[in-house]
């Protein structure tokens, strides 16, 4: 099953960038710091998510490939593009010293967090499936 | 209409046996709900005709253009397309796992999972098959189908 596709794909940018300016503004309030880049961090924002959901939707067309691969093969491609741009951007304007070491975390922690919550949903499901089918004999 | 269940030791095969006078409306709509279950599918082995019921089907494979059904210790030609099975039977608990193979939900002892995803289905008769990433969703779904199917059942 596709689950983005291109009539979603935008729906499902826009979904994400909201989530991600919100709780970047929410956690910003919260520890009281104030974005002296904060035009050129929103447009990141945007260029991650669009990139994020792009690689997310190349998903389906890797499913005959092992899992392991496919989501270590889509974090460099994603990490990689991220911290191309943030090198291409550091030629244009003053990017802060520690701007690479932020956006590894920043892509690395939600891809992580993703990537188990994935693994533990497969696992979850054989587990209740196979208290199914000891029902069944 | 009544329902009488009686287990018997050693029996060989499940059997169903309807006494009627005349078939009533609840009774034809029964006896519709069986006819899934109980169709018959025929192929051929050894050069000789073999027909089974559905409910024996273990998988059906794809091989090289030409369509397989396993039973517990047979494998039969068939003439259905594995999307033609899907198309006609997936009410009975039939479900695609792979490009080439579908399963009956009915003859899965158990599922394992391993570390790239991939699910390994081992049958009752210890056959095991493997079911790729891509058609999970549509396992699942079935899956749940049946889970509700069971439970209803259960409840009448």
């Amino acid at each position: 099953m596709k689950l983005i596709n291109k009539n979603n794909f935008f729906s499902i940018v826009c979904t994400t960038f909201t989530i991600i300016v919100c709780g970047k503004l929410l956690f910003e309030k919260c520890i009281g710091f104030v974005d002296k880049n904060y035009s050129d961090n929103i447009f990141l924002c945007l260029g991650i998510s669009v990139l994020a959901i792009f690689v997310l939707s190349l998903h389906n067309y890797l499913q005959r490939f092992p899992f392991v691969p496919v989501a270590i093969g889509q974090y460099i491609v994603i990490i990689g593009i991220v911290l191309l741009g943030v090198w291409i951007m550091a030629h244009f304007s003053e990017v802060s010293p520690s701007a690479y070491r932020d956006m590894f975390i920043s892509v690395t922690i939600p891809y992580v967090i993703g990537a188990v919550v994935y693994y533990i949903s497969f696992f979850v499901e054989i587990k209740k499936a196979n208290k199914f089918f000891s029902g069944l004999e | 209409m009544k329902l009488i269940k009686t287990r018997e030791e050693n029996l060989e095969e499940n059997y169903l046996e309807l006494h009627y006078e005349d078939i009533d409306g609840e009774t034809a709509a029964v006896l519709e709900r069986l006819r899934l279950a109980l169709k018959y599918i025929e192929g051929m082995a050894d050069g000789k005709k073999l027909t089974f019921p559905l409910s024996a089907i273990f998988y059906f494979e794809s091989v090289d253009r030409k369509t397989f059904a396993y039973t517990q210790d047979t494998c039969i030609e068939i003439k259905e397309t594995l999307q033609g099975i899907i198309s006609e039977h997936k009410d009975v608990g039939f479900v695609r796992i792979s490009k080439s193979s579908i399963v009956n939900l009915y003859k899965i002892k158990r599922l394992q999972g391993d570390l790239n995803m991939r699910t390994r289905i081992f049958l009752k008769n210890d056959e095991c098959l493997v079911m790729n990433r891509g058609y999970r969703a549509e396992f699942y779904e079935a899956l749940k189908k049946l889970r509700g199917r069971q439970k209803n059942e259960t409840d009448q």
